[in-house]
């Protein structure tokens, strides 16, 4: 595989990852029960919102690179009651993955100086969304 | 008996026993197991994984060091055993005693690993052992022929 096509792979895999944490977004934003329902129900649509532009623009480069995005998603997401901590919770828990997916790749790109000054971009979007997540967590 | 239910009460879903059993393969094979390695393995997201993981690190069955290595507790680990165990045990009635295919073997076994009781499992592997036992040979040998006239018969 050549560097191009492997950065292609993994821009498909950081692609799956963004519109799959968006899916979850919705999915925890529609289910959260509770006293706080209200204001955290707004923070995961935020999230929703993000996750999904994320996405587009890595379909965008795919597209600029001459891939062409593809997605194959396994997600079963059963009913669910969940508290607001909760939710934010799992939403910490995909969106570090995301982060460390798209940290790992950063650190995997050799000659391209474009793509890796995109995804650095990404890395300090991604952080910023996990420490804001996780200050909301915090008592 | 109302056996689907407790099915249902089953709190070892096919998906949990595909992420126990990643992490003990991946552990057994390169002695370290991140969440990369199971998303990749399972061919899934790893904030799939991520998900999963947190709902069995609470449940005490996954731990986490420092450096993100992923680990079996006790209980993690013996559970992992049991749905491997139960896999092997079928994958060999199947294609073995049966004849099955070996890939279509996998595929069954892999869809029954985790609701298949311990007794059952237990019975199967006797049976293997009888198979192969000097009382069972002879046997065995018998079926296995008049298995493969019988399949020969329906092409
Ligand atoms: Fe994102
Ligand atoms: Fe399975």
């Amino acid at each position: 595989m050549s560097a191009h096509e492997h950065h292609l792979k993994r821009l498909n895999e950081l692609f799956a990852e963004e519109l799959e944490a968006g899916i979850r977004y919705l999915h925890l934003a529609t289910s959260v029960k509770g006293l706080d329902r209200l204001v955290v129900t707004k923070t995961l649509l935020e999230g929703m919102q993000e996750t999904f532009e994320h996405a587009q623009t890595i379909a965008e480069r795919i597209n600029q690179m001459g891939g062409v995005p593809s997605l194959d998603l396994k997600l079963q997401l059963p009913p669910q009651k969940i508290s607001g901590a909760e939710a934010i919770r799992t939403a910490l828990a995909f969106e570090q993955a995301a982060l460390d997916a798209y940290r790992e790749f950063c650190d995997e790109i050799k000659d391209d100086v474009a793509l890796e000054e995109f995804i650095r971009e990404q890395v300090g979007v991604e952080s910023q969304h996990v420490a804001e997540l996780t200050l909301l967590l915090e008592e | 008996m109302e056996s689907w239910k407790e099915f249902d009460q089953n709190p070892i879903t096919h998906s949990v026993a595909h992420h126990l059993v990643a992490i003990a393969d991946l552990l057994d094979e390169f002695g370290y197991a991140r969440v990369s390695d199971v998303a990749r393995l399972l061919g899934i997201t790893r904030g799939s994984v991520s998900v999963t993981l947190k709902n069995l690190k609470q449940r005490g069955l996954v731990v986490e060091d420092e450096q993100r290595h992923l680990g079996l507790s006790d209980e993690g680990a013996e559970i992992a055993e049991a749905i491997r165990f139960r896999k092997r045990t079928m994958v060999r009635l199947f294609a073995e005693v049966f004849g099955v295919e070996a890939k279509q073997a996998e595929i069954d076994a892999c869809k029954i690993e985790h609701l298949i009781s311990a007794e059952t499992t237990d019975r199967v592997k006797g049976f293997l052992r009888f198979c192969e036992s000097g009382d069972g040979e002879a046997l065995f040998d018998a079926y296995a022929r008049y298995r493969d006239r019988a399949q020969d018969a329906t092409k």
